[in-house]
């Protein structure tokens, strides 16, 4: 994988390939990529795996076994650090966990870190440096590439530097060494989802830039302005543990938090809220305006229904409240947001101030339309475009691509071959931050050292690092470059390797209070027809994310979409226009058009459409094709979120829409999710009768207790169990076909005003179970510890066992999904790969079992409770999923199934499952229906 | 349901096993009505219209039958004759081409499928079974009702026997023979199939006992077997004549073949006497063989979870459809020989006309079973009514009403004498029915799954090219086995009909 293949290397084109002009692919070449993509240099089997990658290790964390050889590092989105341990094997990283330690992940994953391993080992990874979009036979330095660009920009001038918003200490001090020895160069950011309004916001109320974090754990009342504080974002993981922590408080106390959420399109926030209210964008707006008038923070002007109770609710909160604006929200909603915490007396508490963390905040927006109209004036010579990728995420008014080819010397870094790679004069192919050094700052500022986990698999590649101090002068090595940033001693140096985070580093709070005279501006002006608005794609984010296999395949958590994306359509405008699900429709925005196929979603704003962006991107690593539509075709420049005056034109066509959902309604069945009150108790289930006597326990029984109170359906645990357990990419046909092979799904039960219920369901491991029974040959089977397993060899693949099962949690393997061409190799050595024509299913990672058994055989001791952590439960960002020893009564998980809410689902089954769920908890006035007219359920009010 | 996760007792199952008893028991009498009233042959039957010319040979140089008076038993010669002709005509030998032809395209589907994977197939989770198994249990289906039909006509000695035995015993072996395929390709590792022997592997692991498809393979063996001894005993004396015709003839290969065959039969009366015995020994052990081999097939679906399917009158419903596809089959082939191989002499317009009245008597049992299904469902708890509602209103209703219509409705129109003497009319409808129960089939195992306990999570099964292949290479070599029979064997039973005609009882 790392040796450069000369004979192996494609021919030189002629012409640099232009991403319109390649042919789309087939979809059968979309499977064969799946498969590429999964393409995993890590060791199969017992094979301990090639030597030549040597040992990367530099330190491991404290209190890790010698054995385990996990490494701490961390990992970056939108420029925001997440603290991670890299398990690696055979010298490869094969699993990312949370770091325990870390402000910004608390030792929980979300999709995109969990991914990041894939991305490592993707064969289709930029390898070689180009020029004009091809590999030259002889191949150059990349220092080359720097000296063109230094050679075109005397003394700076005339070049410029971008990149995605940059929070990086050693990296801000690189861009400042750059800038200082190219006197005359500029730096811009550019990140197509960009907190550019947030920043604004500030600015409007606090006249200075400042971070703010929101402690949920602390809120009483949150109010929700079209912020997915549990969906997405950098500081999502945060959010969720503590919302988390204070629900548990509140349930224990009997005064449960209140989640309110103003939104447009439905959120994994919205679907928890305890009151959702689908508004149209200025509708947000209007809302904000009322309450805080309600709240005495601007005169009073027009009121909003709904303005009255919100503001009581907030007002009796007090400092408890907090009221957040997402980013999709004008400025305007965001300053008043910040003002009514201040208000409220919210600041300090729920909400915290801090210096800016990232180096240079700026409205990215603003900064590239300036880089924009440089080129447009020629001023820009030379460009250093630095894992950033204008050509497809700029809005499409700037026609990037086009002012691209006008710079003399463009040169890009990039993970991949993308868009900008093919009309940049240079390509450097760039090392995944797996493999280099570097550093990063969470949410709170707090920094943390980002170590290699493994040597580097791309020779030619370098670190953003190494290019920055290569351009600055700068000898380029990486480890050197983040030393010299942070100056610490030896033993300091190893003590922030190995806890992952460097302590007191956290940026000093910024005490603020609004400026005095504060305006909000004047409201916006009702828009009428279809509004667009724009919305990150659950999984493909801006699009970066693209490339990965296991997350164009992980179906998004509210449409349950795989394999491409939909733009979301409100019931009644659907019926309105005589729409379905996966009809096409042709959008035109502002002079530009796009075909897109549309999903009608419960819950969305009458009026508006959700255009997800991140889809169709024309050349995406080991994914080629157009997975989805690129709504980046539409995106104004100036409006990059909420855009009115859209059109809408059926083209009659279909198709398109890849989704793992069939039936969301429950068609009178009794709800799977259940819902008490605080207090309330689920009867028992009557004595199970059964002819067979009861099987007997006389060590362990593993058992599992999911809370669904806690759940917030953001998919986590499904993708840590793909990466686990080595589940197979079976690419979009396949799923279309029904025959998706995650162990673990997470099923949603939408509610109409776009609430909705989540239950992750993985293999129940019934006490009597009845796929047992049935199997002719004996390949699944009750060990001695309770855990229903598969025995690979011995299945014959009569699928049976899955008829048999009403959860259907076993999976089959139509096709030899694990060996299919391109996919050479296994990612965790632990577990098997399984072969053609048998089933698989969830093992309760029986693996880690095995090897916490181990572990405490050589230490002569019994398995203490926690030890053994599933990889959905380490991933589980809201602590729901709680594993271990039902036999023993004081682990964790049989504290948890001694709860009132404890249930099994199916129960009247008599299957007895392993799993069981806590049920949700809703005060009495939320109950479905029961909402009352002031349509608050304050916890501390019932 | 083994290990007791069936849940509470259901509502109304007193009733419905009542009900389920009542009509099992309708269902017989009319079988039996249909089946018992003795009929001797009548010795004016009408000549058929184009009866070959008898051959030049003497009745006493049939050396198998030199014990026996021919004088005032029937001629069989010509049905003899038929399979030491040279030349079976053109149509023959085009029928036998395109057989063949869909025989090389099962095996065409077999190996791809082996080599590629049951991903060829539209199954997916929760669908997981598809052609493969809706076509299995539809011809394990018209070979049970064969030879149910054949075994009643032996044990009752009803006169229909002689026509109609010899190849609707042949059509069960051949559709049995279909059928075994399916059970095998279905797997994800066909090559492991003899896992479900219970044979002493060196890891020591025997099958799951307590598995409905260990019931089934050995239920589906033991039919195999039985049901080959029982055709193969009644087709002794016969193979012994075949052999005294071929060497008549001069055929002395052909002569040594059917001779291997005929196991050295002499016709002595000792012969004759052991011969009677154990035919109808076989024939007894077949009869409860037939029940229990389809039973087994509906209890691997009706001892599962899936609401639609978990029905105690399930083996009921599958076993007693399956009669008029049977008959349907047979009565088709029986037109079709008659009329081909010019055998109206034997196959008489009276063997026709009962045989379209058994099966629409049976379609019409088969109108209250669907009656039967509807009323239990409506008596059942929620999650099987709601199962049964969504698999006759669902996405699959049209394959739920197509059966009903084909197979009780279509068939009543040979209570018509004009129909069911017409020729055309006989194989159509016969056909008809046993299109119909491959609908039912295709509606309970793909339908049963549309609701089950939690929301469905794949997409709708459809059948996909390969499935189609398959089942046309199913069909194929279900067709060339049938012109094999025709080729070589003689299609109705000689001895049968020169006793039966004869007035004289065997001694």
């Amino acid at each position: 994988m790392t040796a450069e293949r000369r004979d192996g290397r494609p021919a030189p084109l002629d012409e640099p390939p232009l991403p319109w002009t390649l042919p789309p692919p087939d979809r059968r070449s979309v499977l064969r990529a799946a498969g590429a993509s999964l393409a995993l240099a890590a060791a199969a089997g017992c094979d301990p795996g090639p030597e030549e990658f040597g040992d990367p290790l530099y330190a491991r964390p404290r209190g890790v076994a010698a054995e385990e050889r996990r490494y701490a590092t961390v990992l970056e989105l939108e420029g925001i650090g997440r603290g991670v341990l890299a398990r690696t094997r055979a010298g490869h990283p094969v699993k990312i966990e949370g770091n325990p330690a870390h402000p910004g992940s608390l030792g929980a994953t979300d999709v995109f870190l969990e991914a990041a391993v894939l991305s490592l080992h993707d064969p289709a990874r930029s390898r070689h440096i180009r020029q004009g979009g091809r590999i030259p036979r002889a191949a150059p330095a990349p220092e080359a590439a720097l000296a063109a660009l230094a050679a075109a920009t005397p003394g700076g001038e005339g070049l410029r530097l971008l990149t995605g918003p940059i929070a990086s200490p050693t990296t801000a001090r690189l861009i400042a060494a750059v800038l200082a020895a190219h006197p005359g160069a500029r730096w811009h950011q550019w990140s197509p989802l960009a907190e550019d309004a947030a920043l604004a916001g500030a600015l409007l109320a606090f006249g200075e830039p400042v971070a703010t974090l929101h402690d949920l754990s602390r809120a009483a009342t949150v109010l929700a302005l079209g912020a997915d504080l549990l969906g997405e974002g950098p500081a999502q993981l945060r959010h969720a543990r503590d919302w988390s922590a204070a629900r548990a408080a509140g349930r224990a106390s009997g005064r449960l938090p209140v989640l309110i959420v103003a939104e447009s399109t439905p959120s994994l926030t919205g679907a928890k809220a305890d009151r959702r209210l689908a508004l149209r964008p200025e509708g947000i707006e209007a809302l904000v305006r009322a309450v805080a008038a309600e709240l005495g923070v601007i005169p009073a002007g027009a009121g909003h229904p709904d303005a009255a109770p919100i503001a009581a609710a907030l007002r009796q909160a007090g400092p408890a409240a907090l009221v957040a604006a997402g980013r999709g929200q004008a400025p305007a909603v965001h300053a008043l947001a910040q003002a009514m915490n201040a208000a409220l007396g919210a600041i300090g508490g729920t909400v915290r101030h801090l210096a800016p963390v990232m180096a240079r905040p700026e409205e990215c927006g603003a900064s590239l339309q300036a880089l924009a109209a440089a080129m447009v004036a020629g001023e820009v010579r030379g460009l250093l475009i630095l894992d950033a990728n204008p050509a497809y995420d700029a809005p499409a008014g700037l026609d990037f691509a086009a002012l691209l080819a006008r710079v003399p010397v463009s040169v890009h870094a990039g993970l991949h071959v993308d868009e900008t790679a093919l009309l940049s004069a240079w390509h450097l192919p760039l090392k995944h931050p797996l493999e280099s050094w570097g550093d990063a700052r969470a949410p709170d500022g707090t920094a943390a050292i980002r170590q290699p986990a493994c040597l580097p698999l791309v020779p030619a590649a370098r670190s953003a690092e190494e290019i920055l101090a290569s351009l600055a002068g700068v000898a380029p090595d990486g480890e050197t470059l983040v030393r010299g940033t942070w100056n610490l001693g030896e033993a300091e140096w190893l003590a922030a390797l190995e806890a992952g985070v460097l302590p007191g580093t956290a940026a000093p709070a910024r005490p603020v209070r609004p400026r005095a005279g504060f305006d909000p501006g004047p409201p916006a002006p009702a828009a009428t027809g279809l509004v667009a608005l724009f919305a990150p794609d659950p999984h493909l984010r801006g699009g970066e994310f693209a490339p990965n296999a296991w997350l164009q395949e992980l179906p998004r958590p509210i449409t349950k979409q795989a394999w491409g994306n939909a733009a979301l359509l409100a019931p009644a405008d659907a019926t309105a226009l005589g729409l379905a699900d996966g009809d096409e429709v042709e959008f035109s925005l502002r002079g530009r058009a796009v075909r897109a196929p549309v999903l009608v979603m419960p819950g969305q704003a009458a009026g508006v459409v959700t255009l997800p962006l991140g889809g169709g991107r024309l050349v995406a690593g080991g994914v080629p094709g157009r997975t989805g539509f690129d709504a980046y075709r539409l995106r104004p420049a100036d409006a990059p979120w909420v855009v009115p005056g859209l059109v809408l034109r059926p083209t009659g066509g279909r198709g398109g829409v890849i989704t793992t959902a069939h039936h969301h309604a429950l068609e009178g069945r009794e709800p799977p999710v259940r819902s008490v009150v605080p207090g309330e108790a689920i009867p028992p289930l009557p004595p199970p009768r059964s002819l067979y006597p009861d099987w007997e326990y006389p060590g362990q029984a593993w058992g599992m207790a999911v809370d669904l109170d806690a759940c917030i359906g953001c998919n986590a645990c499904v993708i840590a169990c793909q990466a686990e357990n080595n589940t197979p990419v079976v690419g979009p046909e396949e799923v279309a076909r029904g025959r998706e092979m995650h162990w673990l799904r997470v099923d949603r039960y939408a509610e109409a005003d776009g609430r909705a219920a989540f239950q992750p369901v993985p293999c129940m491991h019934c006490e009597k179970a009845p796929c047992e029974v049935v199997c002719p040959v004996n390949a699944t089977v009750h060990d001695n510890e309770g855990l229903n397993l598969m025995i690979y060899p011995r299945c014959i693949g009569t699928r049976t066992c899955s008829n048999n099962c009403p959860y259907k949690v076993r999976r089959f393997n139509w096709f030899g999904y694990a060996r299919q061409e391109g996919a050479v190799a296994v990612r965790n050595p632990d577990v098997p790969l399984r072969p053609r024509g048998v089933i698989e299913k969830c093992t309760y990672c029986q693996h880690r079992i095995a090897a916490a058994r181990t572990e405490a055989g050589m230490q002569g001791r019994p398995i203490r409770d926690g030890e053994v952590e599933t990889a959905c439960q380490r991933a589980c960002p809201t602590r729901a999923i709680t594993f271990g020893d039902v036999n023993d009564p004081d682990t964790a998980v049989s504290r948890a199934k001694r709860e009132g809410r404890n249930y099994a689902l199916l129960g009247g089954l008599d299957t007895r499952p392993r799993t069981t769920y806590l049920a949700r908890v809703a005060a009495p006035q939320d109950a479905p229906g029961g909402a009352g007219a002031a349509g608050l359920p304050p916890g501390d009010a019932g | 349901m083994s290990g007791g996760p069936a849940g509470a007792p259901r509502r109304g199952q007193g009733w419905r096993a009542v009900l389920d008893l009542g009509l099992a028991a309708a269902g017989t009498a009319l079988l039996a009505w249909a089946a018992a009233a003795p009929r001797r042959r009548r010795v004016d039957a009408p000549r058929p219209r184009r009866m070959p010319a008898p051959r030049a040979v003497t009745p006493a140089a049939e050396s198998g039958w030199a014990a026996e008076p021919a004088s005032d038993a029937i001629d069989t010669r010509p049905v003899a004759v038929i399979p030491l002709r040279r030349d079976f005509g053109w149509r023959f030998t085009l029928g036998l081409a395109a057989a063949t032809a869909g025989t090389l395209l099962l095996a065409y589907a077999a190996v791809a499928l082996l080599l590629t994977g049951t991903g060829l197939w539209g199954t997916n989770i929760p669908f997981v079974w598809g052609f493969d198994l809706i076509n299995y249990v539809w011809l394990i289906g018209i070979a049970n009702a064969a030879s149910l039909v054949a075994v009643v006509l032996v044990l009752r000695r009803h006169g229909l026997r002689t026509a109609i035995n010899r190849f609707a015993e042949a059509a069960a072996l051949a559709a049995v023979a279909a059928a075994a395929l399916y059970p095998v390709l279905h797997l994800g590792r066909p090559w492991l199939f003899y896992w479900v022997l219970a044979y002493p592997a060196s890891f020591q692991v025997w099958p799951q006992f307590r598995s409905t498809l260990i019931w089934d393979f050995w239920g589906i063996m033991s039919h195999l077997v039985v049901t080959g001894l029982f055709w193969y005993t009644g087709l002794i004396p016969d193979l012994a004549t075949m052999r005294d015709r071929a060497a008549l003839h001069g055929r002395h290969l052909t002569a040594q073949a059917y001779g291997l065959a005929a196991l050295g039969w002499r016709g002595s009366v000792r012969h004759w006497a052991r011969h009677q015995a154990a035919y109808r020994l076989v024939a007894a052990l077949v009869l409860p063989m037939l029940v229990s081999a389809q039973t087994i097939v509906a209890l691997e679906f009706a001892t599962t979870l899936v609401p639609d399917w978990h029905q105690a009158r399930l083996p009921l419903h599958v076993v007693a459809t399956g009669i008029p596809s049977g008959l349907g089959v047979v009565l088709a082939l029986a037109v079709v020989l008659r009329e081909t191989l010019g055998l109206q002499r034997y196959i008489d317009d009276a063997d026709m006309d009962l045989l379209a009245r058994l099966t629409a008597a049976a379609a019409l049992g088969c109108g209250w079973l669907y009656a039967d299904e509807l009323m239990t469902a409506w008596l059942e708890d929620a999650a099987t009514r709601l199962g049964m509602v969504a698999r006759v209103f669902g996405p699959y209703a049209g394959l739920y009403w197509g059966s009903v219509a084909l197979v009780v409705v279509v068939p009543q129109l040979l209570w018509l004498p004009a129909l069911r003497r017409s020729a055309p009319a006989a194989v159509a409808i016969g056909i008809a029915a046993a299109a119909g129960v491959w609908l039912d089939r295709f509606s309970l195992i793909a339908g049963g799954l549309l609701r089950d306990h939690l929301p469905r999570s794949g997409p709708l099964y459809a059948p996909t090219v390969p499935e189609w292949t398959l089942l046309l290479g199913a069909v194929g070599l279900f067709v060339l086995l049938m012109l094999l029979f025709a080729r070589f064997l003689p299609v109705v039973s000689m001895f049968e009909t020169r006793h039966e005609e004869s007035g004289k009882d065997v001694p």
